[in-house]
């Protein structure tokens, strides 16, 4: 039997004031438990998540924030150890009966990684590659190109150069490219785990700007480490720390009139001793 | 009275770098040497008449054109066996085997299955297809043993390139909701290309110059001219050069040896230069 942390159960649901957000939740978790082996990495999670909107999942290192995103889109089982236990309800269907093929639940829920990975091809391959066994006319694949490329804010730095290498762009536009690449998708819901980590501040910005913006269309929840930039882009914030959700809640609510020390602590100071 | 430790280890520096200088002088000199004897007395004997006119008074006069058909022939041939055993493994290792003791009991075959001396292969060969099958001696008997003997060389080859693609490429591609299957044909195997290409072209090098594996099974040593269907035997350089040099008395014979000799090493030379412009090649598209 794993060993699970000692700690209560949180029992803390997101609920949103925002009429705009306050829709049935598009994801639901419930008694949701993360293992790596026998290693028990988040244990007991109730946490709802509204439809559209930027939901940050933030807390310190090793708190379990990344395995909690990489579950969203089963991206877990390929690390052949991982496994859950509990209920995730994610776009009205169950994670797992209700996604008999995987492959369908990865198109509609995108994922960004940290590090910017880009295949080496051409700009516009890479903003095409994921779809596969679609046959697209030139037409079709050039506006799928440039509506993916406008939506991550990249068009005009590339639309002159779509067949050069994507290797040859800076970190902050190989970071929007593999969001294009996503976006071209046409997903609803979009992970991204710590999306700016590895760019400089400028190009972390125009993220941050394109995500504001994505976050009219489609449901967005990121992982970060950076509480300014929880500030600034987030609606809702879930403050994760040892395998547990401390606290959860609407950003302003969050900042102001947060009920847990912890988060206190960790939104000011940056620190947590959880 | 100690010498300062600073002197005693610049001294250990000094007799190390000595050392790996001295080894590297030795096998560079027998390189050259071995390579400066085949060029010297084998350019001798070659030149166009001798690799495109068939050998005559069982190799004492003629040239070469069967044995090198031969060669090319039986060596090529294994190469298409080869490639889809070792890539499919290679692929299965990588992808859909999990790391366990499976996995480990695969890496242990294939590196003993590298060190089975290749007359083992030969007489495995004469045993299971000639005796047993009844297939007689033929080229493509012989090609199926040096493909099982190049088996383990280029799934290796294989294997180390996947394995050097980078772990984030699968994650994405895998989040992009691609099957297992997709993964592997749009992320490995573009991916790996330049290193299966390089594996399987330095293992027909070294293939090509084998003489026991093949001498029972796949080869006549005279008379043999180009086969008519993939069950006749042929007849091939390192054979050919074997049965030059047991008739070393005969200076004729021997000024043949070392023409065909020179001529075995030029085609390992061009598979393994063929290898790395392969793999200079494939690099460049692939971050193209």
């Amino acid at each position: 039997m794993p060993n699970a942390p000692t700690h209560p159960p949180s029992l803390k649901l997101v609920q949103s004031d925002n009429p705009q957000l306050k829709d049935a939740p598009v994801i639901s978790l419930k008694d949701f438990s993360a293992y790596y082996g026998e290693n028990c990495i988040l244990s007991d999670i109730h946490l709802s998540i509204p439809s559209k909107g930027v939901t940050c999942l933030i807390g310190p290192s090793g708190a379990g924030k990344s395995t909690l995103l990489r579950t969203l889109n089963r991206i877990h089982e390929n690390a052949g150890e991982s496994h859950f236990t509990g209920e995730i309800n994610i776009l009205g269907r169950d994670l797992v009966s209700g996604f008999p093929d995987v492959t369908e639940l990865r198109r509609r829920v995108g994922m960004v990684f940290q590090t910017p990975c880009v295949f080496p091809m051409s700009i516009a391959d890479n903003v095409t590659f994921g779809l596969r066994g679609t046959k697209l006319s030139k037409g079709e694949r050039r506006d799928i190109v440039a509506k993916s490329l406008k939506s991550a804010a990249l068009w005009d730095e590339v639309s002159r150069r779509l067949d050069q290498s994507a290797m040859s762009l800076s970190l902050g536009q190989q970071q929007r490219l593999c969001i294009a690449r996503a976006l071209a998708m046409s997903p609803e819901i979009l992970l991204l785990d710590e999306p700016t980590a590895s760019v400089d501040p400028i190009s972390a910005r125009a993220i941050e700007d394109l995500l504001t913006s994505l976050s009219k269309e489609i449901t967005i929840i990121m992982v970060t480490h950076n509480i300014g930039q929880t500030k600034r882009i987030a609606d809702h914030v879930a403050f994760i720390c040892d395998g547990h959700i401390v606290e959860s809640g609407e950003k302003h609510r969050m900042f102001s009139k947060h009920s847990s020390d912890k988060t206190r602590t960790y939104l000011t100071e940056e620190f947590c001793d959880c | 009275m100690r010498k300062p430790y600073t002197s005693r280890r610049a001294l250990s520096e000094t007799i190390f770098a000595t050392a790996i200088r001295a080894a590297l002088f030795l096998c560079a000199a027998i390189l050259l040497f071995l390579i400066g004897t085949i060029l010297w007395k084998g350019g001798q004997a070659v030149n166009l008449s001798f690799l495109f006119s068939p050998a005559s008074d069982f190799g004492k006069s003629g040239g070469i054109l069967y044995q090198l058909l031969g060669s090319l022939l039986i060596a090529l041939t294994a190469a298409l066996l080869v490639l889809p055993a070792a890539v499919g493994t290679a692929i299965f290792r990588h992808s859909y085997q999990r790391a366990g003791k499976a996995q480990e009991a695969l890496d242990v075959s294939l590196y003993a299955l590298n060190a089975i001396p290749s007359v083992t292969y030969g007489i495995f060969g004469l045993i299971f297809f000639v005796n047993i099958l009844g297939t007689g001696i033929s080229w493509l008997v012989g090609s199926i043993i040096l493909a099982i003997m190049m088996l383990p060389t280029v799934t290796l080859a294989c294997v180390q390139s996947l394995q050097a693609i980078p772990p984030n490429y699968f994650e994405n591609a895998f989040a992009l909701g691609m099957t297992r299957g997709e993964v592997v044909r749009r992320v490995a195997l573009p991916q790996s290309a330049h290193g299966i290409v390089t594996g399987l072209l330095i293992a027909l090098a070294r293939a090509i110059g084998e003489t026991a594996p093949i001498m029972f099974i796949a080869t006549a040593f005279s008379g043999v001219t180009l086969p008519q269907s993939p069950f006749e035997p042929v007849s091939t350089l390192p054979t050919h050069i074997l049965a030059l040099a047991q008739q070393s008395t005969d200076p004729r014979a021997l000024e043949n040896a070392w023409g065909a000799s020179l001529t075995l090493v030029m085609l390992a030379a061009l598979f393994s230069l063929l290898a790395y412009g392969a793999r200079l090649y494939l690099n460049k598209m692939r971050y193209k």
